[in-house]
């Protein structure tokens, strides 16, 4: 058996062990390379950045715990950006299954930042419908969310004082794993009701949304992981998203040198069965 | 046990179980993979319930009066027709509303939004107006508004299109065309694959993460403990399913 057949034949959980330990050894000993901030992220943090003291910030909790490696790192950095520039925090989720998860972000962050419920932020939870909750949001706020989170009557939340519906928003920001997520905000809600709006996504989203970003119909994107550090990195505050960039980087060295050798196998076994047939 | 502790040790014994299918596929990854399935479906129909039954539905009729909830009520439960033959016709005013009412909703916005807006950012000036100067191109690629990369765009969508468009046979100028197309549609999916490496390397970091912080002595040290409790779980599970001997 020739070294091309033994490598095309190589076990598949050696590779699996190889990628583990790539991932492994820079989280526990990491190096700290340089993180480049991109255009796309700086996009969302610019927009905050200009929005003045009380706006009305609308965060859409669009994921649930299957994405929260990427998500979780990224809600956790804009709340603490919105929360340090004293705007208004309103957040909700579009995904039953990720209710929970979405209280535990907002309230963990909001006493971090030692903000009060009701009077600088509001979680308003989930209601069901997907688009139809967003198009009701645009015409009447209450109606689709009559009461929030805890049950308390929207209406007599201090910090939605002056919202009535999505075009009284200043700023909207949807942090979404799949549907309904950014598109569906910027389809039935930006693209409706005009309010700027910007977006988060897993990794596998982004180059699907890169079309919107380009024609402006978002002014922001933060993909992934990736974005989520390049956030972090902005804010000033590093967290689990810049711990994980240089595993993230080790790991795609990995698979970029396994991507070479295979193809490098490859041609040379097809090389080596031409030359045979022409024998033959 | 605190609650946090106790979330510890069960985060890290139910990863320790999905990550055993990376050595082979045994009773302790089907194990955690229907608890996973099984708590899923039943967080969705608790969270569900209570917010669409009691809060917007009940609570509403008994403490407001709102009867008019009744309406969609109605609706929904023809949908609930399906399961009796003779009446399963029912179901489909209920299924006409909901096609009508959705089509209705998504067909205008989604013309507007991916249709019109997209074809406008495609066909963008290729040549800039700039003051007194006149006509100017601009070649920076990594400038997304720049000139060359209007061309580039409108090359990329117009090859594309081509390529999907089998009336005409793929042969002298067509085939150039197409193979561009092609060309385009392999950087698209190699974009594509590169993102959703990242993306799945994403989830392995966040689990191995975890593990790391859940090694730590204020835990009780629960990766420690349970990595054991695996291999040695795996070890017997391999002991035990020997392999069949061959037929004499």
């Amino acid at each position: 058996m020739t070294l091309s057949e033994k490598m095309l034949k190589i076990d598949r959980r050696i590779i699996f062990l190889m990628i583990g330990l790539c991932t492994l050894l820079p989280l526990l000993y990491p190096v700290g390379l340089p993180i480049k901030i991109s255009a796309e992220v700086r996009g969302v943090y610019d927009h905050i950045e200009s929005l003045p003291e009380g706006s009305v910030f609308f965060l859409s909790i669009d994921f649930d715990p299957a994405s929260k490696p990427e998500l979780y790192p990224q809600a956790i950095a804009l709340l603490r950006h919105a929360f340090r520039k004293n705007l208004r925090v309103i957040t909700l989720t579009l995904w039953v299954s990720g209710t929970g998860m979405a209280d535990q972000i907002v309230t963990n962050v909001a006493n971090e930042m030692g903000k009060e419920y009701g009077e600088d932020y509001a979680f308003l939870g989930w209601s069901p419908g997907g688009q139809a909750v967003i198009i009701n949001m645009g015409q009447d706020l209450y109606s689709a969310f009559p009461s929030d989170y805890s049950g308390k009557p929207t209406k007599s939340l201090p910090v939605l004082e002056g919202v009535r519906n999505l075009k009284d928003v200043t700023y909207m920001v949807s942090l979404g794993a799949g549907r309904p997520g950014v598109e569906e905000w910027y389809v039935f809600g930006k693209d409706k009701y005009k309010f700027e709006m910007g977006g988060g996504c897993t990794g596998v989203m982004a180059p699907g949304l890169y079309p919107l970003l380009r024609s402006g119909q978002i002014n922001g994107l933060i993909g992934g992981l990736r974005g989520a550090a390049e956030y972090e990195s902005l804010i000033g505050q590093k967290g689990k998203a810049v711990a994980g960039m240089d595993a993230q980087s080790a790991t795609h060295v990995a698979i970029i040198v396994l991507v070479i050798m295979c193809n490098l196998v490859y041609f040379s076994q097809r090389r080596t069965s031409r030359a045979q047939g022409q024998l033959g | 046990m605190d609650a946090t502790i106790f979330g510890a040790w069960v985060a890290t014994g139910l990863t320790l179980l999905i990550f055993s299918f990376l050595y082979k596929d045994t009773p302790l990854f089907k194990f955690a993979e229907h608890l996973y399935v099984g708590v899923s479906i039943g967080y969705t129909i608790v969270k569900t319930y209570d917010t669409v039954i009691l809060h917007l539905i009940i609570k509403p009729i008994v403490e407001n009066g709102e009867f008019a909830l009744l309406i969609p009520v109605a609706i929904g439960m023809l949908m609930l027709t399906r399961y009796v033959p003779k009446a399963a016709w029912m179901s489909r005013y209920a299924f006409a509303f909901i096609v009508g009412m959705g089509s209705g909703l998504a067909i205008p916005r989604t013309i507007s939004s991916f249709i019109l807006k997209q074809v406008e950012d495609t066909v963008r000036p290729l040549l800039s107006m700039a003051g007194p100067d006149g006509l100017t191109f601009s070649m920076n690629l990594l400038n997304p508004a720049s000139n060359l990369n209007a061309i580039i765009i409108l090359l990329g969508v117009s090859s594309v299109l081509f390529y999907f468009f089998f009336s005409i046979e793929h042969s002298g100028a067509g085939k150039a065309v197409a193979r561009t197309g092609i060309m385009f549609l392999m950087i698209s999916f190699g974009a594509g694959f590169g993102y959703t490496v990242m993306a799945r390397m994403s989830l392995l970091i966040g689990r191995l993460t975890d593990l790391i912080e859940f090694s730590d002595a204020s835990y009780g040290r629960p990766t420690i403990w349970l990595a054991l409790l695996t291999i040695g779980a795996l070890v017997f599970i391999s002991r035990r399913t020997k392999p069949a001997s061959p037929e004499v």
